[in-house]
């Protein structure tokens, strides 16, 4: 099959090779860099799910490695094209948008240049207080570095002029009990003609606090990456974890981590419908919403001690499990919140104040999500599939029965009939879990990590797919963990979205995408 | 509409429904509304800044305000301008890119005004302590008047952090 899938390409690759089962491994020259990676993304449609670069300098290869993460939907089969880079490397932005920001967070993290790349302005480290020459995801930076607390440098913000054009600046601090970013609109009267967006305000460092440590000790942090959807983090997270140090868990914590997803999917889907409806002054919708967000919550709390679920994941299994008192509990609350959320949904439809609002608003083409490689609902509203759980399944998701509906419209309104569906999905998965849920242990032993071994995890989050790559170094620790939340692929949509539309309508517009700005900054 | 209005008394309102079930906040609120009658004429306003969190923080002071706590009966308002607020409340890390921001904000709060920290790593940086992109916490930037501890912590244990910060600045002087 892979044969088959290289095989117009095949003069331009060096060589294959498999990482594990569904991770193929594509060697290329520099030159041909830019033809490979087309193919894969243009000819076979695949996503770009990640690209992490790492430093192997103190390896065999003296060099740093820059590996694309292509994920192709037809079959469960991920390419990675890998790259030996020593201080630069071809710039491939120009004719791949979705490169953008992975390149120039590589240059910012590891100090390689991107040759020609459409925005040399740096993206993590701002140059307002951080020395140009600090690449903190170099082998030889100590973590503790910190270097004296000045202005190194200014950000160029881009132009708009013309006759009656102005710029609104907002953030990074906003109105609402919201995380900080930075947005400048450039308008004509009240049409937006121009959004930039600067982000990483809340960059922390996760990256670079994970080297050194064990997996263990990881597992402390990761739940931190990105508070609503902590489970989710954790969960592609544990899986990397698990596949490295081959760990099969038992088949009922299989069942358990599946639920558990689902309840966080379920949580975070009914706070979106609830601050859309915020967003719109439908203020009887909103609160019916928030009401159902809160009985999802606190059953989180009756289950497992917490709101968000946190620290159930363990390697190796989960740490609660359900006795048939819990069962009947959560099948008591998905009655009641079906029941209201059927009352909601009716109410929508009906409401042409509701629905002039949403349609056509914040609309997002086909087209524009594709070369972004947007994924999750802000894919799928605007026509292109995309849900992990589906291409590359985990767990028990190849057994289950959902939907993941797309839409075409790529508006507001879409984006909001996605996020009703999943919800819907979210109560037929949990019951189907329920209904079979089989006997026996939820933890096993975990085996001892490798050394010198890397792979990828992954989760769909209600967001969209969180794609992990861990690697060890020769002790079984871990040497890189890179992060990539889906807001990170899908905030440059943004900028795209609110075109043509009025100021007004940003706030419903960025609640549609509702990204995560700590998953972006890291 | 008619379906609205139907549901609307069937149901009740909610925020009086959940007394029977959630009595801590009601014990909690009703002293918290006390005390700020007393002291801020019936309005508490709050300044949230987000210094650097993971958004758990703000996932559950945002729930404050849903129909199980609705906090501003209580007189508790979240305000968008600091200009506005009697109280700035921090929540996470104080990342390097956001401290001159934070800083702004903690300014433009008229005095006397009180730094609410929220959450384990408000303090002092929690597990991001020492770290490159952070200044760790706000503990020693800005004079703390109550942190309220975990990860995150929960609606209940914020209204009883806000109540604790009234009782310890004006009662026990």
């Amino acid at each position: 099959m892979v044969e088959k899938l290289l095989n117009p390409i095949k003069d331009l690759i060096t060589d294959y090779s498999f990482n594990t089962e569904n991770e193929i491994v594509i060697h290329t020259s520099d030159f041909n860099l830019a033809k490979v990676s087309q193919y894969l993304f243009r000819d076979l449609d695949c996503e770009l799910a990640t690209v992490v670069a790492t430093d192997d300098r103190f390896y065999d290869d003296r060099c740093f490695t820059i590996r694309y993460v292509y994920s192709y939907h037809k079959k469960n089969v991920f390419f990675i094209v890998e790259n030996k880079v020593k201080e630069r490397f071809n710039s491939l932005a120009n004719i791949m948008p979705a490169l953008n920001w992975y390149e120039r967070e590589i240059r910012d993290m590891f100090g390689l240049v991107p040759l020609n790349h459409p925005d040399p302005r740096p993206l993590v480290l701002f140059p307002e207080n951080f020395p140009p020459d600090l690449h903190p995801l170099r082998k030889d930076f100590d973590i503790k570095t910190r270097p004296e607390f000045k202005s190194y440098g200014k950000y160029d913000y881009k132009e708009v002029e013309g006759e009656g054009v102005f710029n609104i600046l907002v953030g990074p601090i906003h109105a609402g009990i919201i995380e900080p970013g930075h947005f400048r609109f450039s308008l004509a009267g009240e049409h937006i003609l121009q959004l930039e967006i600067r982000h990483f305000w809340k960059h922390r460092g996760v990256e670079k606090l994970a080297e050194g440590k064990t997996a263990e000790k990881v597992l402390e942090i990761v739940p931190k990456v990105s508070g609503d959807h902590s489970y989710a983090h954790t969960l592609a997270y544990v899986q990397a974890i698990e596949k490295l140090s081959n760990t099969e868990i038992p088949k009922r914590a299989k069942y358990l981590r599946v639920l558990f997803a689902e309840l966080e999917r379920l949580m975070c889907n009914l706070n979106d419908v609830a601050w859309l409806f915020q967003d719109v002054a439908y203020s009887f919708g909103a609160q019916g919403m928030f009401i159902l967000k809160e009985e999802v919550m606190r059953l989180n709390k009756a289950l497992t001690g917490n709101r968000f679920n946190k620290n159930v994941l363990k390697i190796g299994g989960v740490s609660v499990d359900l006795n048939q008192e819990k069962v009947n509990l959560i099948i008591d609350k998905l009655g009641y919140i079906t029941d209201k959320f059927e009352f909601y949904k009716k109410i929508i439809f009906d409401s042409a104040s509701i629905l002039d609002r949403f349609e056509t608003t914040g609309r997002i083409l086909y087209e524009t999500v594709k070369e972004l490689s947007c994924v999750g609902y802000t894919a799928r509203a605007s026509g292109l599939k995309s849900d992990i759980r589906k291409e590359h399944p985990y767990l028990i998701y190849d057994k289950l029965t959902f939907t993941s509906q797309t839409f075409e419209e790529g508006d507001c309104f879409a984006r909001l009939k996605c996020r009703l569906s999943d919800i819907e999905d979210s109560i037929s998965i949990i019951k189907e879990v329920l209904s079979d849920l089989p006997d026996g242990e939820i933890f096993t032993q975990p085996n001892l990590l490798p050394a010198n071994r890397w792979t990828l995890g992954y989760s769909e989050g209600q967001r969209g797919n969180i794609m992990y790559f861990v690697k060890t170094d020769k002790e079984g620790k871990i040497d890189r963990l890179k992060i990539r939340d889906p807001s990170f692929n899908n905030w440059q949509a943004i900028q795209w979205a609110v075109l043509g539309d009025i100021v007004a309508d940003f706030p419903l517009v960025n609640k549609s995408l509702n990204l995560s700005y700590a998953g972006t900054d890291l | 509409m008619f379906r609205i209005f139907k549901e609307r008394f069937k149901e009740g309102i909610k925020a009086e429904e959940i007394k029977i079930r959630d009595e801590n906040v009601e014990i909690l609120g009703k002293q918290l509304k006390e005390k700020i009658d007393k002291y801020f004429q019936g309005s508490f306003a709050i300044r949230e800044v987000d210094s650097g969190s993971c958004n758990a923080c703000e996932y559950e002071i945002s729930a404050l305000s849903n129909p199980y706590y609705d906090i501003e009966r209580f007189g508790v308002k979240f305000v968008a301008s600091p200009k506005h607020a009697d109280a700035i409340m921090i929540t996470g890390c104080l990342t390097r890119n956001m401290y001159e921001a934070v800083m702004k904000a903690y300014e433009n709060v008229p005095n006397p005004k009180f730094v609410i920290a929220v959450g384990d790593c408000a303090l002092d940086g929690g597990v991001f302590k020492g770290n490159y992109a952070v200044m760790d916490g706000i503990k020693d930037k800005l004079p703390i008047d109550i942190w309220i501890k975990g990860c995150p912590p929960e609606p209940i244990d914020i209204i009883s952090g806000l109540l604790i910060l009234l009782n310890r600045k004006f009662e026990e002087r």
